[in-house]
């Protein structure tokens, strides 16, 4: 699918923008991604040519960077940080209580509930999980269970 | 009971408040006032002379002295940039976070203060991509300063120009590692360059270049406001001066920031009488200072005062002052796992001791935990670590090897219940 003519203009504004155009290609990635949804190969290399970069080196930003992705991801992407100062308080059972709250939605293939050791910054209001772009945090259990109601499909 | 000390915050200035101060609020808590009186009185050299005799260091974790970065800075003509890292992603640590998203007008004046000392007209400020909210309010608050005339194009009416510009990441810790984060922003790799040339010389673009920390350089606009000798006032001179930020974090009752001079306060005082001690009153079994990236400290050092150089001594490193709190019934061998398994994924691959060390170190530790170990795995541990150690391009190698041999020699027993009784012998948590 090709990038909308509003990316299209918003990269190669972009692109202007800094000292070098080789600077906007992440952020220019993170606008394509945003557009198309995802990163397809084809994706990758109109971005690269509009900031006139080779196509390589677009695609090896997209194979390093954990929020850049090269296939389709499910509409919600809850990732619960379980790092050791959320896993002192309570991590582990926070994913496993979003993976049988949010069975069905799983199953359909419209939410996905992850783990990761990655740290958030979110120590001090642990447990928490990043939802697609926002944080939900102190997710004690009537936090957990309003977080499950917001997200299921029933 | 200890009372809490008395100190009025210089940074943290608002405890308790969730939205962002705003312009107005900030100048009439004489926001802005220091970098009025760097442009009408002050030239670049008194700013750099200013923070060398504040004894400010740098507050990212590696505690280097601030005016001297920027003293390294040549008076060559051409372009100059500062880097500000806001790439804040060390487990344990949040102080950036609430810093930019509640006072981001300190941030800001203290970056167009750096610009000033080092003759820079441009600034990014590389925040970690998950850092959506406080990025939105740093580009909210870096647009209101610009429409007031305070930053951008002849700042408050002289011919200094200060453009900032806020630039997302997109996950990865290694871009916290300055050269990485300078390949980032250039629209490489995030791999750390070999040093030197060093980013003073040679930094973005080719560029003489200053990096800094969010919190360091929020303590740039009191320092020239009120004064070196005001600010040697706060904390332990001459090495550690000024206040703090302290996380707080794990088993404890009020996880939390906590802004307090260097050297004020003990560990155990922080933990007691700010976050409120230990939940259910357990015992301490070790804190670690610096997030996952030092030796952590056993309960016997809990007494060790928190500036620079007095957990030097004790053993540990205070780094960004990110402290975790493990309580007595907190494995230590699934405490290290985990942190190993952070390394292993944030490894970013271009050093091989690193790239295969830290897949090791988290096997190995894994199948401890759960109880496969075999004798022999503690000195393999031991022996793989001394294989990274040195032996790779930045410090994120010697960071990965201090969750292993720091527990394997504070806490050998642990590790060896677990291998000897073929399980983990606490509770799951």
């Amino acid at each position: 699918m090709p990038l909308s003519a509003t990316t299209r203009a918003a990269i190669c504004q972009l692109a202007e923008q800094y000292p070098e155009r080789r600077t906007a290609l992440l952020p220019a990635l993170k606008l394509a991604q945003v557009d198309v949804g995802y990163l397809p190969r084809e994706t990758i290399a109109e971005t690269a040519d509009l900031v006139g970069v080779p196509h390589s080196a677009a695609y090896e930003l997209v194979t390093f960077y954990t929020m850049l992705h090269e296939e389709r991801v499910p509409p919600t992407v809850v990732v619960v940080c379980a790092q050791l100062p959320c896993a002192l308080r309570g991590a582990d059972a926070l994913v496993r209580d979003l993976q049988a709250g949010l069975q069905r939605e799983i199953a359909a293939g419209a939410v996905e509930v992850e783990r990761t050791s990655e740290c958030f910054g979110a120590c001090h209001r642990a447990p928490m999980a990043r939802v697609n772009d926002r944080y939900r945090e102190n997710l004690d259990e009537p936090a957990r269970k309003q977080l499950i109601q917001d997200l299921s499909t029933s | 009971v200890t009372v809490a000390l008395e100190y009025e915050p210089v940074l943290l200035t608002h405890p308790g408040r969730t939205t962002p101060v705003s312009l107005s609020e900030y100048e009439a808590e004489g926001g802005y006032v220091g970098w009025q009186k760097a442009l009408e009185k002050m030239t670049p050299d008194q700013v750099v002379e200013e923070v060398k005799a504040s004894g400010l260091r740098g507050r990212g974790g590696a505690g280097f002295p601030t005016g001297n970065k920027w003293g390294f800075i040549p008076k060559t003509p051409g372009a100059k940039y500062v880097a500000v890292n806001a790439d804040e992603s060390e487990p344990g640590t949040f102080k950036d976070r609430e810093l930019i998203e509640i006072e981001p007008h300190r941030v800001l004046e203290g970056i167009a203060l750096c610009c000033y000392a080092i003759n820079a007209e441009t600034a990014f400020i590389y925040i970690r991509g998950e850092y959506v909210e406080a990025a939105d309010r740093l580009e909210a608050a870096v647009a209101e300063a610009e429409q007031a005339g305070i930053l951008g194009r002849g700042c408050l009416g002289t011919q200094v120009n200060v453009r900032i510009l806020v630039f997302r990441g997109a996950g990865a810790y290694i871009c916290g590692e300055e050269t990485a984060l300078l390949e980032s922003l250039e629209g490489r790799r995030p791999m750390p360059r070999s040093r030197p040339p060093f980013p003073a010389v040679e930094g973005l673009y080719r560029r003489p270049t200053v990096i800094n920390n969010v919190e360091t350089l929020a303590n740039v606009p009191a320092i020239v406001d009120r004064g070196s000798g005001w600010y040697n006032s706060i904390g332990t001179p001459p090495r550690n001066t000024g206040p703090k930020i302290f996380c707080l974090s794990g088993r404890v009752n009020r996880p939390g920031n906590y802004e307090l001079p260097l050297g004020a306060v003990t560990v155990r005082e922080l933990i007691d009488d700010y976050g409120g001690g230990v939940i259910d009153g357990k015992a301490v079994k070790g804190v670690l200072t610096a997030g996952v990236s030092a030796p952590i400290l056993s309960f016997d050092k809990l007494d060790t005062k928190l500036d620079y150089d007095s957990i030097q001594a004790a053993g540990s490193m205070l780094g960004s002052a990110s402290l975790i709190v493990l309580d007595e019934d907190t494995c230590i061998v699934r405490s290290a796992a985990l942190m190993e398994e952070f390394f292993r994924h944030e490894s970013c691959g271009k050093c091989t001791p690193c790239r295969e060390g830290t897949y090791w170190l988290h096997k190995i530790l894994t199948r401890i935990e759960q109880g496969r170990g075999v004798p022999g795995d503690l000195d393999l541990l031991l022996s793989l670590s001394g294989e990274i150690s040195g032996k790779v391009l930045c410090a994120l190698g010697d960071f990965a090897i201090s969750p292993v041999t720091a527990t394997v020699k504070q806490y050998r027993g642990e590790y060896v219940a677990h291998i000897e009784g073929g399980r983990c012998p606490f509770e799951p948590w």
